[in-house]
Order: structure tokens, then sequence, then C-alpha cells
């Protein structure tokens, strides 16, 4: 299709808005001594860090999301809308608020958090496993949305033929829903994952700032950037690479019901 | 228990598709092969559903091997995985993630011994670990035979197995359908030669309701709706065939314009059967004495059914039957070419 030039013009705009930070940071990258930069302790530490709890959210949210999924989109449970939109809210919430509302339902003196305290001796304030927690909050809902919306409504035929060989409900989830779901699965948590990595805002107001404990990678990249500014960008490098190396197998996989290599 | 020979199959019952209300009268004996025939919209494969349980019966009953499985008027419900139905929808319905092997052990009461063994007599042994998407659609629809009768159902339902299929898969599909043992067979089609092959019984369906139900003879020769009688369009005589002559169940003799051997079904088109008051000479070599039975108007043709060691149904003229002063009881001979009749293996 021909488009129109000032259709044209204007993604072409939009295209040089989006690609000018990453060469900004190119441009000042201290290329010479970037080994050395990001060999330090300082950088190592919170990319170990942002790694480990960024998979362990990714785990959490495909546990948890999934039969959420399944269940918002197959189950015709009354108020379906509200609930939806109560897990959708993450989404839309600045991330700081977020965390302030973790804080007061999950803190040690919050409303179920003091109850963890006191029976189970679990503090999530403050810890790494916090910062897991404030992680799966702000990404869930990216990969509920992604998962949901593969799922057809209702049983779809392929599911009906499973049930009449013999197939019990569980079964069927097991041999055909669940096989089929797998690239949307993918992508849901590639991006709920790619959420996660570059939490800010919920994991600085609940789990804190501690180095080695809940000090991620954007937490230490804005620290830096009054410090020492070239740690900053060595930090952002690994972030980009890092984000690159997963948004680029992915290429159009992102969007739901379009197929790759489009 | 009434201690009488279980039905594999008993509904009496009504269901709604849209618009469509199933009202359906149907008993299939174990064994048996019934073929449902029926304009597009009758509701064939709504019927069919109900009998998977995909669709529920709105009232009335349905039983299945002697047991009640769809009542809702006493709440009774069995879901479609507890019962003994087989299932070949239209579209196959292939599992895309899973090989041919395992699509047709997918069943849990298939065993491995089962699959192997279905593999081998349909010709599909050499696909057993390709997907669904490397299968040609003839082998694609034995793959779903074979997949429906894995778990020996006590049922099995076939949605139009025969479109688009090659010969081979035809032969080999026939000969499991005929090789079913005490499962009984509901068969959708809408192509008649196939219902008359198949079929012990023919059942047609129109408008949601069961209109005639009765054996081939009986539907081609006494149609009872203007669908049926434009399905028994067709004459198809069961006969047994040696070279150019085959022998008919009523024991007549037939030319044919193809050889072939064994067990066969004649089809004759009924504009193919020329009528005559005195034995005619020329080019028909098959020439039989019969007697009309009955004469039906069929829009600008009146269909001439006959008696006699055949029993054809001719078309002929309205003009023809004055002159031949056809009435029933006259006796006439009839006579078709050898190169109108097709032969199709039995």
């Amino acid at each position: 299709m021909r488009a129109p030039r000032p259709v044209l013009a204007v993604a072409t705009v939009a295209v040089v808005f989006l690609t000018l930070p990453v060469i900004g940071l190119a441009q000042r990258t201290p290329w010479s001594s970037l080994g050395d930069l990001l060999g330090r302790q300082s950088v190592l530490q919170p990319l170990v860090l942002s790694l480990t709890v960024s998979v362990a959210a990714a785990l959490v949210i495909v546990v948890l999301g999934t039969p959420l999924a399944w269940t918002l989109a197959r189950v015709d449970i009354p108020g379906r809308r509200i609930i939806r939109a109560l897990v959708l809210l993450p989404m839309v919430l600045p991330p700081v608020v977020g965390g302030t509302a973790l804080l007061f339902a999950l803190g040690r003196r919050g409303l179920v958090g003091q109850w963890l305290d006191r029976w189970f001796g679990l503090t999530l304030p403050f810890t790494t496993a916090g910062a897991v927690v404030a992680a799966v909050f702000v990404a869930l809902p990216f990969y509920v949305i992604a998962v949901e919306g593969a799922l057809e409504s209702g049983s779809d035929e392929l599911e009906q033929m499973a049930g009449t060989l013999g197939a019990g409900p569980l079964q069927v989830l097991r041999r055909i829903t669940l096989p089929r779901l797998l690239p949307a699965m993918g992508a849901g948590v590639a991006l709920a994952w790619a959420r996660a990595l570059g939490e800010f805002g919920a994991t600085i107001t609940f789990a804190g700032n501690l180095p080695g404990r809940t000090q991620t990678l954007p937490l230490a990249t804005f620290l830096a950037l009054e410090s020492d500014p070239e740690e900053a960008i060595a930090l952002s490098l690994v972030m980009l690479t890092v984000s690159l190396a997963v948004l680029i197998p992915m290429r159009d996989r992102w969007l739901p019901g379009r197929r790759p290599g489009r | 228990m009434t201690g009488q020979v279980t039905d594999a199959l008993r509904l009496a019952g009504t269901a709604r598709v849209g618009d469509l209300v199933l009202e359906v009268d149907l008993t299939v004996d174990p064994g048996e092969t019934v073929a449902l025939l029926g304009p597009n919209g009758a509701g064939k494969t709504s019927l069919l559903r109900v009998l998977t349980g995909l669709l529920p019966l709105s009232g009335g009953r349905l039983d299945l091997a002697g047991d009640l499985v769809d009542q809702p008027g006493s709440g009774t419900f069995v879901e479609p995985h507890r019962r003994s139905v087989g299932w070949v929808p239209q579209d196959r319905l292939l599992f895309p993630h899973l090989t041919v092997r395992q699509n047709i052990g997918f069943s849990p009461r298939a065993t491995a011994e089962r699959v192997t063994a279905l593999l081998d007599a349909l010709g599909i042994a050499g696909l057993a670990d390709r997907r669904p998407s490397a299968c040609s659609g003839g082998q694609a629809q034995r793959v779903a035979l074979a997949r429906a009768v894995a778990a020996e159902p006590a049922v099995l339902l076939l949605d139009e197995p025969s479109t688009a299929l090659d010969i081979d898969s035809q032969h080999l599909i026939d000969g499991l359908l005929a090789d079913g043992g005490a499962r009984a067979t509901v068969l959708v089609t809408h192509d008649p030669v196939e219902a008359a092959t198949v079929a012990d019984r023919l059942v047609i369906l129109e408008d949601g309701r069961v209109t005639h139900s009765g054996s081939p003879t009986d539907v081609r020769t006494r149609p009872r709706t203007r669908y049926a009688a434009s399905l028994a369009g067709l004459n198809t005589l069961p006969a047994v065939a040696d070279g150019y002559t085959a022998m008919t169940v009523g024991g007549a003799l037939v030319v044919l314009g193809e050889p072939a051997t064994g067990p066969v079904h004649l089809v004759v088109p009924p504009s193919a059967v020329a009528l005559h008051r005195t034995i005619p000479d020329g080019s028909p070599r098959n020439v039989w004495r019969a007697t009309v039975a009955e004469l039906q108007p069929a829009l600008d043709r009146i269909r001439v059914v006959l008696d006699g060691p055949l029993p054809l149904v001719a078309e002929v003229t309205p003009g023809a039957v004055e002159v031949l002063e056809l009435e029933p009881g006259s006796r006439v001979w009839a006579a078709v070419k050898a190169t109108e009749i097709t032969v199709h293996p039995a």
C-alpha cells in the first residue's frame, strides 16, 4: 500500500524521536574505558540482582498469571469486568503509588504484613523478596493481558474435540489448551519480564535502595547519575543490551493475533 | 433394564440451535449403520453434537449403550468426555501440535497396540511421526477416523466423511466401517450413492425433524417428501459382478459397460431407464420384464416405480405415460444401456 506523504513524514519524526535518546547515549559512552566500567562491582552487583529479581518475578508471574488469564477469559464469574479492571490497575497506576500501597498492605505494620511478620517472621520491605513482590505487582498485568487475549472466550473446537475423545477438563487444559497457548505465554512473559527489569518506582518505595539486596539496575543508574555519570551510562548500556536481546528474537510476537515475520 | 436387546443409541428429544428446533426420534441398533441425509441447515450436524454432548438437549432424553446420558427433566447430563462416542467432524479438527500417532492415541481409552493396528489398517503408518499439516486431505480424514475409533466407542459419528476424499482413502474407510462389530454408526452425508451403499438404513432429516426412516430401497421407491424424491434420483442396486456381467440380489443378470469383480453397487439414473410395451430390439442389451407399482409426479416428469426382478425407478415424460398407457399393474419392458450403468465397489 502506498502511504500518503504527510503520514510517512509524521511516522519518520516519531521513529527519530524514539531512537534519538539511544543515539545520545551511545554518543556519550566512554568506549575506551567501558571494559573497566563494566567490570566494576558497582555495575556487576546491580546487574546480577536485577537479573535475579526479574527472572524470579517472571516465574511468579507465569504461575499466578496463567490461571488468572484463563479464568478471566473462560469462567463466567459475576463482576468479571470489575475484576479485570482491578487486575489491570497496576499498568496505569504510577509505580510510586503502587509501592506505597504495597507498603501499607505488606509492610511490617501493613494490613497483611503484620501477620506475615508475627506468624512467619516474614518481612518483605527492604529485602530482595520485596523487590520481587514490587516487580510482580507492576508486571503481572502485562502477562495477563497477552495470555487472556490469546484465549478465545468459551472452549474452542479443538478443546471440544478433545473432550469427546474422553479427556476431562484438566487433561484438555494440559494437553490442548496450554501447548497451544505457549507462543502467547512466551510473548507475555517477555513483556512482563522487561517491565520487571525496568521497574523503579514501586521498588524504591517498597523495597528501598540497599546495594546487593534491593538496588537493581534502574536504581543504581539513577544514583550513579549524581555521583558518576560515566557509570550511569555503562549501567544504561547494560540494560539496553539486555532489553534488545529479548526484543529482537520476539520480532512481531508482541502483538496478539499477529503472525511473526510479517 | 427390561431384558431387551440394548439399543446403541436411543434419542427422543428436542434441542435448539439459533432458530432451528431439533425434534428427533432416532434409535440405532448395535452394529447398524444409519445414514443421515437432509438439506443444508436441516440440523444434521447439530444432531451429531447432541449425541456427543456438545449440544445439550432442552427436552426429552438420550440413552447411549443403555445408559441415560441426557435428560433435562431429571437434571441428568453426562459430560462429553464420559460418553462412549467417537466423533469425526466435517473439518476433522486434528490437533496441530501433536503427531499423527499422538492424535490417534489421544483418547485415554486408546491403547498403544490399538493405535499401531489402526495406523497399519488405514495405511498411514508412514505418517506416524508427522504433524497433521503434512497430511493430504484423504490422509487427514483417515487420521481423524482412526482417532475416533481408537477408543472403541459404542457409537461412531461421521460428518460428511467422503467430502473431497480420494478413492484409496474411500476404500480404506469403507473397509473400516464395514468391520465395526457391535459399534453403531451414524453417518451424515448428502451423497445418496454413499448413503445407499454404506448404510443399512436411511434417515431423512428436514427442518429439524425426521421425515423418513427406512431402508435405501424403501426411501428410493417410496419417498415421502420432495427432498427424499430428489435423493431417490438414482437407482442403487446391490449385485455381484464377474467381468462384464453382474447378478443382482434380486436375481437379474445385468450387462455392464465396464468390467468389475466381486460385490458392487450398480447405479442407474432413472432417466436412463426406458420403458416399452413390447420387447425392444436394437442396442440395449439389458431388458427386463417389470410391473408398474406406482406412478409419482416429480416436477415435469413422472417417476414410475417398477416391481420385478429389478426394483427400478424410471423417469419418463407425462406424454410417454399416456402413449404407453401406464398405470399401476401395467406390464412393461424396462431397458437400460450398459454404458448408462456405473459400478461402485461395495
